[in-house]
């Protein structure tokens, strides 16, 4: 079996569905495939945490909240072209922010480590909401404007593709160095981890640093899709969205948050159209899912894929 | 040289009180039994001495130098290496990874992010070293959950010998093994002793292993440090025959 391509069909399968977008898709296909990517890269850098690390944080809307609020209210304060630096400011402020909250929740056992994230991001949800002078309270953000080369929505996709794919390989990268299997040893065995003269905290603290600092450009690129941002991205659920979705495509497998990413906002696009009660249908999905495959959909096609050959070769061999 | 040196140490769980003054000095290049009845503290010995819990007083030096309550890590960096009662693995790895993990840790590859993982030769070269002394070279591609029991206890050895340790502790190094099993981890140990110049500390039940095989061997009961000396001294302790060898082994 030939490794290579194992380790490279999920890419060319990425670039092939979203590179070919940017030819074939109508507006709404368009809208709907820059919704899939930006929250792709929040999934996936959600997972390095969840899959990865071990870590369920259920706070990580913070970082996308905090990436759309910095870069639109930059961007609406300062003009149109400030938007692309704001990209760059939201995950430096990001990173800041992720810092201090890990310090305060990462040494404390994992049910409290959930339970704080949660803590936090209805607080920082409840300032934004609040603050309404300076966040716009309920009534988040319109008009945020950005620079002339981005305007159209297919331009704006174009644009968004190129961000989240160098940020993807960033994390694949990151999945496959030293300090991704360093994760993965303390997800099965932290005790361990410290036996082989390992600092289990700073590991998990530079992980929280990274997933948060990618969730904010996540968010910062939400932000120019619609041009308009609310508190909602900040509010639990949407955290619990991620974890959902991330469940649903396989938490064990790089791209499988962004397959479950893509499946959801499909059914949500699809179902929502025919019946409002396209929320019961997901979560009849989820459950089916999470009962029969709990490795998620990519759990589904190893497993059929198992079923005609067995024995594949491993991902990571030596 | 001293090696390792405990001097009154104390530690309670509760109303129990699991080592009791214990005073030890461990000297260079020796192979240390410990031995003692279920629950007289051993593991928990281990434990304060890889820092994995504080005594309550009393202090703890290692080559003179005081380390009570140091973390695990930095004593790990410092040559303190330990296996487990039971085998502390990363069970999903496959056996290279598993050791290949420890590897990156030791050559201080562990927070190289971007980098690709296998783009290393001297990490990769000093996991084969590993896999071959220690005779899991064709286990290689293995999840450490396949292992055989045995083989597992050997994978947890092998992922402390690659921190290169100048003191080793094993924690019932034969705990479960079969008859063939428990000789060549005999065998095993006693060669790595000598090849990579340890000083070892064993906790081990089986009689003729710890006879035949260590230098000192130090009696534990209810926490309490009651006899030390070489088999032949051992034997003949009244109080440990009363204590703890009774009749069965003499
Ligand atoms: N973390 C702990 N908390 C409370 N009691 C403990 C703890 N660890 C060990 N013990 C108790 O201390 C005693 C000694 O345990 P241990 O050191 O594991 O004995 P050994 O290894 O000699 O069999 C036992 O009674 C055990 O139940
Ligand atoms: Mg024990």
């Amino acid at each position: 079996m030939n490794n290579k391509l194992v380790t490279m069909a999920p890419w060319l399968a990425y670039f092939l569905i979203f590179g070919s977008l940017v030819f074939a898709g109508g507006d709404h296909t368009i809208h709907i495939a820059s919704q899939v990517i930006i929250l792709g890269l929040f999934a996936i850098a959600f997972n390095v945490l969840f899959g990865t690390t071990g870590l369920l944080s259920f706070g990580q809307a913070i970082f996308y909240g905090l990436g759309a609020y910095i870069t639109g209210m930059m961007a609406k304060s300062f003009g149109g072209d400030f938007f692309v630096w704001a990209l760059l400011i939201a995950p430096v402020a990001a990173i800041t922010l992720s810092v201090l909250l890990g310090a305060l929740s990462l040494r404390l056992s994992d049910v409290y480590f959930t339970m704080l994230t949660l803590a936090f991001a209805q607080l920082v949800w409840g300032i934004c909401v609040k603050w309404s002078s300076f966040t716009g309270g309920d009534d988040g953000i319109q008009a945020i404007p950005k620079p002339e080369l981005l305007a159209g929505g297919l331009n704006y996709y174009i644009f968004s593709f190129i961000i989240v794919t160098v940020c993807i390989y960033l994390l694949w990268r990151l999945d496959r160095s030293p300090f991704g299997a360093v994760l993965k040893g303390i997800r099965q065995n932290p005790t361990r981890i410290s036996f082989i003269g390992l600092n289990v905290f700073r590991h998990k603290l530079l992980a929280y640093m990274i997933s948060s600092g990618f969730t904010a450009v996540a968010g910062g690129l939400y932000a120019g899709i619609d041009k308009s941002i609310h508190p909602d991205m900040f509010v639990w659920t949407m955290s619990g969205s991620i974890i959902l979705m991330t469940i649903l495509g396989g938490m064990r497998s790089f791209f499988g948050p962004l397959i479950g990413v893509a499946i959801f906002i499909l059914l949500e696009d699809v179902i929502g159209r025919s019946t409002q009660y396209w929320s019961f249908v997901i979560g009849a999905i989820m459950i089916t899912v999470v009962l029969l495959f709990p490795k998620g959909v990519v759990g589904i096609s190893r497993h059929f894929a198992g079923l005609f050959a067995k024995k594949g070769g491993q991902l990571d061999n030596p | 040289m001293t090696t390792l040196e405990l001097r009154h140490v104390n530690k309670h769980f509760g109303g129990l009180h699991v080592s009791r003054d214990i005073t030890m000095g461990i000297e260079q290049g020796e192979l240390t039994a410990i031995i003692g009845p279920n629950g007289a503290g051993k593991t928990t010995l281990f434990n304060e001495i890889t820092g994995y819990i504080t005594p309550d007083n009393g202090s703890i030096l290692f080559d003179g130098v005081e380390i009570t309550g140091a973390e695990p890590e930095n004593l790990v960096k410092m040559g303190i290496v330990r296996a487990f009662q039971v085998a502390s693995l990363f069970i999903d790895e496959t056996v290279y990874d598993n050791i290949y993990l420890a590897a990156l840790a030791f050559h201080g590859k562990n927070g190289n992010i971007f980098t690709n993982r296998q783009t290393y030769k001297d990490v990769a070269e000093h996991c084969h070293f590993i896999l071959g002394r220690l005779g899991l070279s064709g286990k290689e591609n293995l999840k450490a959950f396949e292992l055989s029991h045995g083989d597992q206890k050997v994978l947890d050895i092998a992922i402390a010998l690659t921190m290169k340790p100048k003191l080793l502790l094993l924690d019932e190094p034969t705990a479960g093994m079969s008859p063939d099993e428990r000789v060549k981890m005999t065998r095993l140990i006693r060669a790595i002793h000598e090849e990579f110049q340890l000083t070892t500390v064993f906790v081990e039940h089986d009689m003729d292993m710890v006879f035949g095989i260590a230098d000192i061997i130090r009696v534990l009961v209810h926490g309490e440090l009651i006899a030390e000396g070489n088999a032949e001294e051992i034997q003949k302790n009244p109080a440990v025959i009363e204590a703890y060898l009774g009749h069965e082994v003499l």
